[in-house]
């Protein structure tokens, strides 16, 4: 479904990431892992439209997204949830949730989406009048998630889900994410920090450090790997060098 | 430098030029006045006809009691000062819209109080008109820009000049270093203000009549600055004489062949500027010198590097 | 007291008008970051256009809004796509700010010299056929130009609260205006929302001009005046919520109009500046916003 091929990315003048190839499949979940730094949000930028690759394409069903602009991308049935959640803090979370099924696609279904969501969600609907600024981290991720749903996305993106968030919060989300991909098919991409989660969450993993990848495949395989164990160890070791 | 100096001493340039010249170098002070604030700074302001036509106005009336006019000029442009504080501290302590609403405020408010005072030509006393003599505004003029051009470069290389080039870059990292942005900011206006002062003084030695207050309080000046130093170069040395060199020649051209449309030919002209050329005149000027030293040195590396 | 009523009348009356100006002045500002300065001259421009539908098609002068808020809607367009949008490289709001400042001043300058050599210098104003009326309030004199310039006024601000509100494209631009990236990623056409808003506001201004020109006079020149009190007012409302330019216009108009019984009335923009500095001095995020900003 998603392909990418052979990816450069440059801040300005200054390269990020070499030659990123990755291939996910329909209804998969795919992640990429690595430590802070390594490029991983890069990438999801780069797939959301934010930033322009300079080698390499990103093809979805047949389109290259390259030279697309974020909103059109979402057009075409990818989201993202990004890192930090960004959410709209002066509008209400129902608000939030209308201006995520801003692609016209969605504008019809958008009152179908809407229970489906409040259905996942009992506290969005509960508190569907509360200006958006004043959730908690747990209940903000929720929304954010549920502002991508709301597009009626076939790939859904998402960007550190886990940080700074309580593991009960956690686990409760992955349950979640496990359930639409299973019963609506939702392909998902998911960039995440936490190593363990993210390989017992999905498929398949891409492990990617210092703007390359440095290793892919099953992620339960990749779970039981010394390389992975490593790379794992290698984060915690950063963290101390730092 | 010298050619400047002797020139007019030794052949009669005729006083069509002269007057050319005398503008210009009014131009090229309150360009430089602006550029101190906004080019080096980063702050807009877009009151400084207020700065300008004040002076004018103290130097006149002084000149005309019978003080000596540099006296006159010192004084008018001091006293300036003393506007550049009043406006200058609330407004400068904020966002730099703040600013530039404050002194647009500032100079329509001062061009509605002027009018109302003074709402006759102004005149002056005809023994000065007798001895009017275009030789001596050429030499004030030109003296008051060298000096001020060299003060504009002490300043730049100084601790001043680089803290000021911070707070226009990133104020927010200026403050995070310990710079006191806002001291340099009002330091940098006060500055300005001086320099827009000498301007105002050079102009009330050149001009003896003044139809409407507006004429010196109008917006007019608060352009012609602002385009000389974006068309010039903001934030260099030589930007607002470059711009204002081709201001004047510019407008001579364009009042002898489009009249009343040549300041909307100027409009157009600044937009364009600012949006293929920002870096103005002085941009062109480093990117040939940037061009030149790659080019010279390629063909001394077989390698040429890129840096 | 019927001199105080009558004062107070008269604030409301300009102070209504000053909040529309400052109502598209401000739409520009908070949702895109933009500061435009020709928004004055714009304002005349609308009123030119009003005088010639009336002096030369014979319109009635409220009647022509609607077509000269259509032209001034097109001109803001082509304003965002010639000017605007080349600025949007610039992701930091201070240069977004100043970048626009300059430029808008340079259409200031094209548009104000272009009017003086199309249209000459001198002033013009429309009066309607039932413009001399006035109604009687206590004592004091209301105009019907003014009545319906205040009825403007207050209907223009309700309809942009509905179409902020309840509207798809409301929801958009406040969407694009707390964070333009998530906007985007959320399938919002940013730049096509900003066009439109552009547009808009641009219109108001507009609206703003045929009101002053049946209520007062146009000139060409004479928007840098209108401009800098919808730089007060917003300042004066805080430019948090569109909601109180009215109302701090309102203010600010009572204010300018009660400081004529003690000073001149010619000395009323210092009045202007002399608030707006008292404001930025002591309560700098205005008076109706809640947040205070940290500088």
């Amino acid at each position: 479904m998603l392909e990418i091929s052979q990816l450069d990315i440059y801040y300005g003048d200054l390269q990020a990431l070499w030659d990123i190839s990755i291939a996910v499949e329909d209804g998969s979940i795919v992640t990429l892992v690595g430590s802070n730094g390594a490029g991983k949000s890069s990438i999801m930028k780069a797939i959301s439209g934010q930033l322009k690759p300079k080698n390499g394409n990103i093809i979805f069903d047949n389109q290259n997204l390259n030279r697309l602009p974020p909103h059109r991308i979402v057009d075409l049935g990818i989201c993202l949830v990004p890192e930090g959640r960004r959410l709209f803090p002066g509008m209400s979370i129902l608000e939030n949730l209308e201006v995520g099924a801003s692609r016209k696609s969605a504008r019809k279904n958008k009152n179908v989406t809407l229970s489906w969501i409040y259905e996942m969600f009992p506290l969005l609907k509960e508190r569907a009048s509360q200006l958006a600024g004043t959730l908690s981290g747990g209940e903000q991720q929720m929304l954010a998630i549920g502002r991508a749903l709301m597009s009626n996305p076939k790939l859904l993106l998402i960007d550190e889900m886990s940080l700074g968030l309580s593991p009960i919060v956690v686990q409760e989300l992955s349950r979640i994410i496990q359930e639409i991909n299973k019963s609506r098919k939702i392909t998902v991409l998911l960039v995440e920090q936490d190593v363990q989660l993210a390989l017992s969450l999905s498929d398949k993993g891409y492990i990617i450090e210092n703007g390359r990848i440095v290793g892919y495949g099953n992620s339960s395989e990749l779970l039981c790997s010394p390389q992975v164990k490593s790379v794992y160890l290698g984060m915690e070791m950063d963290r101390t060098s730092q | 430098m010298l050619v400047m100096i002797l020139v007019p001493l030794l052949a009669n340039l005729g006083t069509g030029i002269m007057n050319q010249l005398v503008t210009l170098f009014i131009y090229i002070l309150l360009a430089q006045s602006w550029n101190i604030i906004g080019g080096y700074t980063g702050q807009i302001n877009l009151g400084i006809a207020a700065f300008f036509g004040c002076s004018v106005m103290i130097t006149h009336f002084m000149w005309v009691a019978g003080i000596p006019i540099i006296v006159s000029v010192l004084v008018a442009s001091l006293s300036t000062i003393i506007l550049a504080i009043i406006i200058g501290i609330p407004t400068l302590r904020l966002k730099g819209m703040y600013f530039a609403v404050g002194t647009l405020a500032l100079a329509q408010a001062i061009q509605v109080i002027m009018q109302n005072i003074f709402n006759r030509s102004i005149q002056t006393r005809g023994d000065y008109v007798q001895a009017y003599n275009i030789n001596w505004r050429y030499y004030l003029g030109l003296a008051i820009v060298v000096i001020v051009l060299v003060a504009v470069y002490f300043i730049r290389k100084s601790k001043l000049g680089i803290a000021l080039v911070a707070i226009r870059e990133d104020e927010q990292a200026a403050q995070v270093t310990g710079v006191n942005t806002f001291k340099y900011k009002v330091i940098s206006l006060l500055i300005s203000a001086f320099i827009a002062g000498l301007a105002g003084g050079v102009y009330a030695y050149f001009r003896l009549y003044f139809y409407y207050t507006s004429d010196i309080f109008g917006l007019t000046w608060t352009f012609s600055a602002i385009m000389a130093v974006v068309i010039g170069g903001a934030g260099t040395l030589l930007g607002p004489v470059f711009g204002s060199i081709f201001l004047v020649i510019l407008g001579y051209i364009f009042s002898l062949t489009l009249g009343q449309a040549n300041l909307i030919v100027f409009g157009f002209l600044f937009i364009l500027v600012m949006l293929f050329m920002p870096q103005g005149l002085m941009g062109g000027v480093n990117l040939f010198r940037q061009w030149i030293s790659t080019w010279s040195r390629k063909s001394h590396n077989e390698t040429g590097e890129n840096i | 007291m019927a001199d105080a009523f009558q004062v107070l009348l008269i604030g409301v009356v300009v102070g209504a008008l000053y909040g529309l100006v400052a109502l598209g002045f401000g739409l520009i500002m908070r949702i895109m970051k933009f500061i435009n300065i020709a928004q004055g001259s714009f304002i005349i421009l609308g009123g030119f256009i009003c005088y010639w539908l009336v002096t030369i098609w014979h319109f009635d002068p409220y009647l022509s809004i609607p077509i000269v808020m259509l032209a001034m809607f097109i001109v803001g367009l082509i304003l965002y796509r010639l000017l605007f949008s080349p600025l949007l490289k610039y992701p930091q709001a201070e240069m977004r700010l100043d970048k626009s400042l300059l430029i808008t001043f340079g259409v200031v300058w094209i548009l104000d010299n272009l009017e003086i050599l199309i249209w000459t210098p001198n002033s013009r104003s429309v009066i309607p056929s039932y413009g001399y009326g006035t109604i009687n309030i206590f004592g004091a004199s209301l105009s019907y130009t003014g009545i319906i310039g205040l009825g403007l006024a207050i209907l223009a601000a309700a309809v942009l609260h509905i179409i902020l509100t309840r509207t798809y494209f409301g929801k958009h631009v406040r969407a694009a205006t707390e964070d333009a990236v998530a906007a985007g990623l959320s399938g919002v056409n940013v730049q096509r929302t900003y066009l439109i808003s552009c547009g808009i506001a641009v219109a108001l201004s507009g609206l703003a001009g045929t009101v002053i020109v049946t209520s007062y006079s146009v000139t060409p020149g004479g928007g840098m005046s209108w401009l800098l009190t919808a730089m007060v007012v917003v300042t004066l409302a805080g430019s948090d919520n569109m909601n109180f330019m009215i109302p701090a216009g309102i203010i600010l108009g009572v204010i300018q109009s009660a400081s004529t019984l003690f000073i001149s009335p010619a000395y009323q923009q210092p009045i202007a500046l002399i608030i707006f500095l008292i404001i930025i001095l002591f309560r700098p995020q205005g008076l109706f916003s809640k947040r205070v900003r940290v500088h």
